[in-house]
């Protein structure tokens, strides 16, 4: 896939750069208005992530010319201002998602995957990953054809971490997708584990490979 | 002590003190004028004894006068001398007298003034003593001096409804500033609203207000953008530090202890930006940004929401029991998460293994109750900003947040402790 960040901060930019760049997937960056109005403009993307607030020219206005020229480009907005109407605003004109600063990674890599997977299986709702085969719009899984009963929470871990194969995601960041808000509550991730551990007994039941592995004590990873 | 009673008690006993003094030397002055009058009569009626004694050289016949009493004795020559007496007046059967003293007898002695002095007729000497009455005087002075107090009485009554009154209504603005004040929030958008007045000192208080309350107001304001900017700005070195950590974690292998170091720094860092979040979060609602209007189930929303947490109930082995009846709410939807979040997050936290949550609702009331390893908390300091007991690994800004929210949404937050539960209780 080829995405474009337009992002001012340096740090930032380069650790989305390197994070989303592997085998088939190419990254452009844009660190102002200027630069990254050329680059929409000349080329096209699966996605393009997008902060708001640049030197030089607001996000909004790139938008605004993006949805002007029917441009299919997937849009996810990074921004640092939460607030609902800069949400509604962005996603009025054509944004297909909005994440908030600071993120993790691997939450970004998992609404990116998300909007690509949107625009480009156009109709098909199948994710396959070797053995696993995941109905998106029912929400289940399937392992050689044979269904795995998955709670919500499993459902999501399993997706968040397909999107996120052959990364160590933190266990921070394991919480905050599943739970939002409600993360803080609880300092130690044990509940975390149980669920991983339910996870991988299932898809080990069912007869995948063992991909699930624990990263040092403080993340796990999907091998591929 | 009111204005009015100081300036009323003041002013009256000013009036009173000032009133008896005149009221004696005017009682002294007429009374002098009186005897004064009186003594001159003597000195006439004298004159004219005299006057007899030198023509006729016999003693002057006396009579039986109403007005006044002669009598004449004998004396040892040069024995008396000349001087005004206060002595008694004999009344004898007096129709005028008895008709004002019906009940008194035929003879009365009444107060009188005399004068003694002596003649010499041929080789006798006589003393003479002349009385009149004073009675007539001293009524005369009891009217006079009746009819004064009379009018002191008047104008005593006068003075004290006027200032009564006059204060009052003179007060009118002050007292009408006095409860705009009172009412006035700084968070709130509205200015004072002012009564017109014509009267210097209050036009000014009312002008030393307004510039005070916009200054305060202002002032509030710069504040509050200065939170909102510094977080603004956080936002974006955190989402590096974030984003620098999570690549980290992607390259070699680490040790035990290296790992453990990278945890403790990702722990800190979400602690750092869920303050941060709450900080604008505050800002916004006192803002009064998140003013959305949503048809709510609050029942449906706490059942989601206890759905959500049930792992972590699971965790820390805590019992829950929701007593939950239909209750709609028309208001924001976040704002209104963002409350039951903190509320039942707090009851969690701050629980112990295998402890208790009791959740009830009510068309009026929502009541969320827990088991705690503390025991009553302070009311007032719960709910100040960044107040949190030592062990909670929170903000600090929960419950504030939460005030602030009920606040914006008119409902009551209230907190109390009841056989070992903590009891949250908002009223709708």
């Amino acid at each position: 896939m080829k995405i474009l960040i337009i992002e001012d901060e340096k740090g930032l930019r380069e650790s989305i750069e390197e994070y989303f760049t592997e085998a088939g997937n190419i990254c452009e960056t844009a660190s102002n208005y200027d630069e990254a109005m050329a680059k929409v403009s000349m080329y096209s993307y699966d996605c393009i992530l997008l902060d708001i607030t640049l030197p030089g020219g607001s996000g909004i206005e790139i938008l605004k010319y993006l949805k002007k020229n029917n441009n299919t480009d997937g849009v996810l907005i990074i921004s640092a201002k939460n607030s609902l109407d800069d949400r509604l605003e962005g996603l009025d004109l054509g944004a297909d998602d909005y994440l908030v600063k600071p993120f993790h990674l691997s939450e970004l890599r998992a609404r990116v995957t998300a909007i690509i997977r949107r625009k480009t299986f156009n109709g098909n709702n199948q994710l396959v990953f070797n053995e696993i085969n995941i109905d998106l719009l029912a929400k289940t899984a399937r392992v050689n054809e044979q269904s795995v009963k998955l709670t919500r929470k499993e459902y999501a871990l399993l997706l968040y971490f397909l999107a996120n194969k052959g990364k160590v995601v933190s266990k921070n960041a394991i919480a905050e997708h599943l739970w939002g808000d409600g993360m803080d509550l609880a300092n130690n991730f044990d509940f975390i584990y149980s669920h991983i551990k339910n996870l991988r007994k299932k898809l080990l039941e069912a007869g995948s490979n063992d991909y699930i592995q624990a990263a040092y004590g403080m993340g796990y990873k999907f091998t591929s | 002590m009111k204005l009015i009673t100081r300036y009323n008690r003041v002013n009256l006993l000013t009036t009173v003190i000032v009133m008896l003094i005149t009221g004696f030397i005017y009682y002294q002055v007429i009374s002098l004028i009186l005897i004064n009058q009186l003594e001159k009569n003597l000195e006439v009626e004298e004159d004219e004894i005299f006057e007899y004694v030198d023509l006729n050289h016999h003693l002057p016949q006396v009579f039986k006068s109403n007005d006044q009493q002669i009598t004449f004795t004998e004396a040892r020559p040069g024995s008396v001398k000349r001087q005004f007496i206060n002595t008694v007046y004999r009344n004898y059967n007096n129709a005028k007298y008895a008709r004002r003293h019906p009940h008194r007898n035929d003879e009365e002695f009444e107060t009188g003034r005399g004068l003694i002095t002596s003649v010499t007729v041929g080789n006798k000497y006589y003393k003479i003593l002349i009385v009149v009455s004073t009675v007539e005087a001293e009524d005369l002075i009891q009217i006079i001096f009746g009819i004064t107090a009379g009018v002191i009485l008047l104008l005593f009554v006068t003075l004290y409804m006027t200032n009564r009154l006059l204060l009052n209504r003179l007060w009118q603005p002050f007292y009408y500033l006095l409860k705009e004040l009172r009412l006035f929030n700084i968070t709130d958008n509205k200015d004072i609203p002012l009564e017109k007045t014509n009267i210097d000192e209050f036009e000014e208080l009312n002008k030393a207000i307004i510039s005070m309350s916009t200054r305060v107001k202002d002032d509030y304001k710069e504040l509050k953008t200065f939170t909102e900017n510094a977080s603004h700005e956080l936002l974006t070195p955190l989402a590096v530090i974030n984003s620098k950590l999570d690549t980290l974690i992607q390259t070699d292998s680490f040790t035990l202890k290296q790992s453990k170091l990278l945890s403790d720094l990702y722990s800190g860092v979400s602690k750092l930006t869920r303050l941060n979040q709450s900080l604008l979060l505050l800002v916004k609602i006192e803002n009064r940004l998140l003013e959305t209007k949503e048809d709510i189930d609050l029942k449906l929303h706490i059942e989601d929401m206890l759905v959500q947490f049930e792992e972590i109930f699971l965790d820390k082995q805590l019992h829950v029991m929701a007593d939950l009846s239909e209750k709609e709410l028309i208001t924001s939807t976040y704002l209104v998460d963002i409350l039951l979040n903190n509320l039942l997050g707090n009851a969690i936290r701050h629980n112990h293994a295998g402890g208790e949550i009791k959740i009830k609702l009510t068309d009026a009331l929502l009541v969320i109750q827990n088991t705690g390893a503390t025991g009553p908390l302070k009311h007032d300091e719960i709910f100040a900003r960044f107040h949190k007991s030592t062990e909670s690994e929170g903000s600090g800004l929960g419950l504030t947040i939460s005030r602030q929210i009920c606040e914006n949404l008119n409902f009551t937050l209230n907190y109390s402790y009841q056989s070992l539960y903590h009891i949250f209780t908002v009223n709708f």
